[in-house]
């Protein structure tokens, strides 16, 4: 009985074991299943004829939200906007990319563009971290892919990109330079901002470098209330990444934004509502004791001093004295430092050189003010003498002229040890201490 | 009995024989995608590199992002097109052409590394400091921070980014030097006066101490093979005046800890230089002062 079941199953295996057919699941080869797949890609992509709207999420979706434009051909070339600054959102930019079989079917940026720009390791281009950038991505795998809409994950941060079709209107405006709209903002050059939406008051800032959009209001109590969330640019407007709520009021962007030169004003809408953002030197509420605070801190924590590597801000332009430029003998600038107590009754202010060798900080000449006079929320600085030689023209002088304007300075607290100083006269110049 | 299992085996045997002769075809193999490299429509920096680079000394140089051929441990972005054919135009002038006109295209030919990567921003090491090229096997070198470079002529161009080029410059020159000890070594003598003093901690050593005790920068304190890399590439790159010039100024009283004189750290690197000179005459026959003028003049008027 045995044997025989032995004998069936070496008959059965015999005639079955040798079916020579492949049946494969797929009617093609895995290169032809590819090949058609990129092909597929290449087509939508360069056949949108109006391009398509990028809109990228840093770090795996969890960093900042930037917009993009791309016009894709079928030479491997592309041309971009990006809401990352003003000449990004108005002027096109060439480069290359290639659809690639990497582990999956990919889109990869493969010379220099605004997408890029994101992703430089150097701090200087996008105030991201040194040597990692914004945790950004230029090479990207296809995630799903439907008709009008493809979702792309970059291959080494994870960053998630929609691709959106963009309509005809959508390209005239593009090219109209619209995406820059919202970046009109920064033509009101004094530091505080002022959003008058009806009978509310909003003081907003918009920080570039952490892409944060702050609301600062007072509540019924009079108390300062604060909002930051994350936003980008669109056409025309603006987009919080969380849409702001108070009271009966939700904004979750601007629209129609449009910057009249003369009163130096930007006119816009809120959920069809018309509003308007405008210069002005005194905030809402003024952190009076933040001068003092300042002041005291340099002295309890060691008798050190502030810095501020780039100097005043002054009217629009960082570093305005162009204070960087400045040398003494062989030594090159190295900081601008405010000094409380240098010497019992009197501070000091001074550019502050490294030597040549790099391995010793010069203080070469120095202006001594006064303690400052810390009355009405402001602190006021006047000159009681100076150190060496101290220079009548050039960085240094412009720098020491505005210190002691007669307005005095405002002060902010933006961190733990970093404050801004602002002017109360114009509202217009303003340093960064550090610690 | 004994003829069943006679047929059993036999109809195993024939199983084992016939069952596995499956003839698998590879399929259509010329048809799987980017086998053979990628392939885009030629533009005109495509051109420019085949009849600038490839055609005449059958180099190659890389300008479009591929993370395959870069440290995967690093962020690193592609360059800019506008900067592709201003510095291998530059590598041409300063790298290229003293050496063809000193030595012959056949030597160059034979002996130069033969593929460029090109990456856009510098490479940032964790130490804060930051890579400007690499080198690997004598073959390929990576020059970084393309977007940074600005020589005279180009827009925005400042002192400060002399020191940039000068550095590209001395990457490829190190490296070069290196494939030619490797082609023909360099006699030990080179090394022999110094051959105590080699250390691997050399980054904790100041450019100054090197000096100190005889070597041309702080990374020639690493290694033989390195100490003539550095000896040779900065002796082209800066010229004959520059090294004269450190040499001399060389003047410290006493002894360093190792117990060596300023006059015998003059001579060591005055019997390097002297080394350098004889390779380059017995190996290659090559007038190495005749090069470094013609080196240091072409970089020179890139710059100045």
């Amino acid at each position: 009985m045995k044997r025989i079941l032995i004998a069936f199953l070496v008959v059965a295996a015999a005639l079955s074991s040798c079916t020579k057919e492949d049946d494969p699941v797929f009617e093609k080869s895995a290169d032809e299943r590819l090949q058609e797949k990129l092909a597929a890609y290449q087509a939508q992509l360069s056949g949108a004829q109006n391009g398509w709207n990028g809109l990228l999420v840093t770090d795996s979706g969890r960093g900042s939200t930037h917009s993009f434009y791309f016009k894709f051909n079928d030479q491997n070339r592309v041309t971009m906007l990006s809401d990352f600054d003003p000449v990004s959102a108005a002027t096109f930019k060439e480069s290359s990319y290639r659809i690639k079989a990497l582990q999956q079917p990919s889109l990869l940026f493969d010379t220099y563009s605004y997408l890029h720009v994101l992703s430089d390791p150097d701090d200087a281009v996008n105030g991201g971290i040194t040597g990692a950038g914004l945790l950004s991505d230029f090479e990207f795998y296809f995630d799903s892919d439907l008709q009008d809409t493809i979702k792309l994950v970059g291959r080494i941060n994870g960053s998630k990109m929609t691709f959106t079709r963009a309509t005809q209107a959508e390209a005239d405006a593009y090219n109209a330079g619209q995406l820059a709209a919202g970046l009109y903002i920064n033509n009101i050059l004094t530091y505080f901002k002022r959003l008058t939406v009806g009978s509310q008051l909003y003081d907003v800032n918009i920080d570039p470098i952490s892409r944060q959009f702050i609301f600062s209001w007072l509540d019924g109590s009079g108390n300062l209330q604060t909002f930051s969330t994350g936003y980008y640019f669109v056409l025309g407007g603006i987009v919080f990444t969380t849409p702001f709520v108070n009271g009966s009021l939700t904004i979750s962007g601007f629209n129609n934004i449009t910057w009249t030169p003369a009163t130096e004003t930007i006119n816009l809408t809120i959920n069809g509502t018309a509003a308007t953002i405008t210069g002005i030197v005194v905030p809402l509420k003024v952190d009076t004791g933040a001068p003092k605070r300042w002041w005291d801190y340099a002295i309890n924590n060691g008798n050190s001093f502030w810095i501020s590597q780039r100097g005043f801000h002054v009217n629009g332009v960082d570093d305005a004295f162009n204070i960087q430029s400045l040398t003494s003998g062989t030594s090159t600038y190295y900081f601008l430092a405010y000094n409380p107590e240098f010497e019992p009754g009197n501070d000091l202010f001074a550019p502050i050189f490294l030597n040549a060798a790099g391995t010793q900080i010069v203080l070469a000449y120095g202006t001594a003010p006064d303690t400052p006079n810390f009355s009405g929320g402001k602190a006021t600085f006047t000159q009681l003498g100076t150190y060496g030689t101290y220079p009548s023209t050039g960085p240094a002088a412009q720098s020491r002229t505005l210190l002691y304007n007669t307005s005095g300075w405002y002060f902010v607290q933006t961190g733990a040890t970093t404050y801004d100083m602002v002017s109360a006269g114009n509202g217009k110049s303003w340093i960064t201490w550090e610690f | 009995m004994k003829r069943i299992k006679i047929i059993i085996t036999a109809l195993s045997l024939a199983i084992l024989i016939s069952s596995c002769q499956k003839d698998d075809e590879l399929g259509n193999v010329d048809n799987i995608p980017g086998l053979g490299g990628d392939t885009w429509p030629q533009g005109p920096i495509d051109k420019w590199i085949l009849d600038t680079l490839t055609v005449p000394y059958n180099i190659s140089a890389k300008y479009k992002w591929d993370q395959s051929e870069l440290p995967l441990n690093k962020i690193l972005v592609p360059p800019q097109e506008d900067k592709v054919i201003p510095v291998l135009s530059s590598i041409t002038k300063g790298w290229i052409k003293p050496y063809v006109d000193e030595a012959g295209v056949l030597f160059f030919k034979n002996t130069s590394p033969k593929f460029f990567t090109l990456v856009g921003s510098a490479s940032f090491n964790s130490d804060g400091s930051l890579t400007l090229g690499t080198a690997e096997g004598g073959r390929k070198v990576i020059l970084y921070d393309l977007n940074n470079f600005r020589i005279k002529g180009m827009p925005g161009y400042v002192a400060a980014d002399t020191d940039r080029v000068i550095r590209q410059f001395w990457v490829i020159n190190h490296e070069y030097a290196h494939i030619l000890d490797m082609t023909i070594k360099v006699p030990v003598e080179f090394s022999e006066s110094s051959a105590s003093l080699y250390t691997s901690d050399w980054t904790n050593v100041s450019p100054q101490d090197a000096l100190n005790e005889g070597f041309i920068s702080q990374y020639a304190i690493s290694g033989k093979e390195d100490d003539w890399a550095e000896t040779v590439s900065w002796m082209l790159v800066n010229g004959r005046g520059w090294f004269d010039n450190l040499v001399n100024s060389i003047n410290y009283l006493g002894t360093t800890p190792n117990g060596t004189t300023a006059a015998e750290a003059k001579e060591r690197l005055r019997q390097k230089e002297a080394t350098v000179v004889s390779y380059f005459k017995q190996a290659w026959n090559i007038d190495y002062y005749s090069l470094q003028t013609r080196s240091r003049a072409a970089i020179s008027s890139l710059l100045y």
